[in-house]
């Protein structure tokens, strides 16, 4: 019998060939993003949850370094509070399907829709004039990286004591640097580009509909 | 720690050559490129070394692992305590904690017992196996010497500690051996490892 699957990848090749299917992904949302009507603000919303998810899974194997907080935050920017929300739990439990799904994922959910929420505060400093302003989201983004971490590890508390938690955060430092590295180079290769498609899609407000009709005229 | 300064003072070298070298258009791509790499390749040693400046000793009595540095928490640990008046020079001063590459990196000088303790280890399932890798990541520290008997090895003197010599208000003195906190029942050679255990020698009198 043929083993067509006996080819075994080591660390440094399938981190390569992941890379090579996010590659693809991106691509091809890209592409289908181009051929969306301008104000099609869900669907983009949902082709970037696509991507977040995709980019989560396959960059695991290194370590704390993901798209999701950076895009979550962009989706804070522009379009606000609510839906950044809506993608961020979309997100953690998208990706934790694969994963893992567990109480963590709840953390995460938090954690992501905490950074999508101070996208949507800040918005107004991180874009400024039309255009983002990338020295001040990369510091944003590298702050969210340690509120993020440290939003899901408390769901340590729900194992260890509250005196030890301390040294659990001071342990999971050079992960939560990496994390933070990492977001300051999806903003600084990335950002532009996942904003100039988020300002394409951000929806125009509809003209108020009148229900009720005048009676009186002067 | 002095590997983390190091690596921090090269950080910022390698990040200053970087950003001179490219336009400010394209300086934060290269910088974060720059970054993410020099992370990635030094990982390993970064959180080794954090790992060791923040270890806390565990405080539960009745885990064998009780004194011990948290970070070798389900990894395999040999002790050597040694009398108070025959503890090797540099170890007189509380229980140093050396890791499996032979780093001393935590001395707990409040521990009733002077010596070290060699951990991080993992996978051994004989005794003296265990004690052989832990007496090699030491270099000439602690060296061993034996005398084999019919009915097993016999430890005779650890870093030239030998209590066979030694005098005082007692019949006799050996290297006695304990594990997981029990006196062994059986010799080091014949002693089947937990993934977790602690290998403790100390000098027992008769």
């Amino acid at each position: 019998m043929f083993d067509a699957h006996a080819v075994a990848l080591g660390p440094h090749g399938m981190l390569a060939v992941n890379v090579a299917m996010l590659s693809i992904i991106g691509w091809a949302l890209w592409r289908a993003e181009q051929k969306l009507s301008f104000g099609s603000d869900w669907i983009a919303l949902s082709m970037l949850g696509v991507f977040a998810i995709a980019g989560r899974v396959l960059l695991d194997p290194i370590p704390n370094v993901q798209p999701v907080t950076v895009i979550v935050l962009l989706a804070g920017i522009h379009f606000g509070a609510t839906r950044s929300i809506a993608l961020a739990t979309a997100v953690a439990l998208g990706s934790n399907l694969i994963m893992g799904h567990g109480l963590w994922s709840f953390y995460q959910a938090i954690g992501w829709s905490a950074v999508g929420i101070a996208g949507a505060l800040l918005a107004d400093r991180l874009y400024v004039d039309g255009r983002l302003a990338l020295p001040a989201l990369a510091g944003v983004a590298a702050i969210s990286a340690f509120a993020f971490d440290w939003i899901v590890s408390l769901s340590a508390l729900h194992s260890l004591s509250a005196d030890v938690f301390l040294v659990y955060l001071m342990a999971g430092i050079p992960y939560d640097l990496l994390h933070a590295v990492g977001n300051v180079a999806f903003v600084a290769w990335l950002a532009n580009s996942l904003s100039d498609i988020m300002t394409r899609h951000v929806a125009i407000p509809t003209a108020m509909v009148v229900n009720d009709v005048a009676t009186n005229r002067v | 720690m002095s590997e983390l300064i190091g690596l921090a003072v090269l950080l910022i070298l390698l990040s200053l050559v970087v950003a001179s070298s490219f336009e400010e258009e394209n300086r934060l791509k290269a910088l974060s490129v720059a970054w993410v790499v020099f992370l990635l390749l030094t990982f390993s040693t970064i959180a080794t070394e954090w790992a060791r400046m923040t270890a806390v000793l565990v405080n539960q009595e009745d885990d064998p692992h009780y004194g011990l540095p948290d970070l070798w928490d389900g990894k395999q640990v040999v002790c050597l305590h040694f009398p108070e008046r025959n503890v090797p020079a540099g170890f007189d001063d509380g229980r140093h904690h050396i890791d499996y590459d032979g780093t001393d990196f935590m001395t707990d000088v409040e521990w009733n017992e002077t010596g070290a303790c060699i951990g991080g280890f993992s996978g051994f399932e004989n005794g003296w196996d265990l004690l052989d890798a832990a007496i090699n990541a030491t270099g000439d520290d602690f060296a061993v010497t034996t005398t084999s008997y019919s009915f097993g090895l016999m430890i005779d003197s650890i870093a030239g500690v030998d209590p066979s010599t030694m005098a005082g208000e007692f019949n006799g003195a050996y290297w006695s051996l304990y594990h997981n906190g029990a006196l062994s029942m059986v010799g080091i050679a014949d002693l089947e490892l937990d993934p977790d255990s602690v290998v403790t020698w100390r000098v027992d009198t008769w």
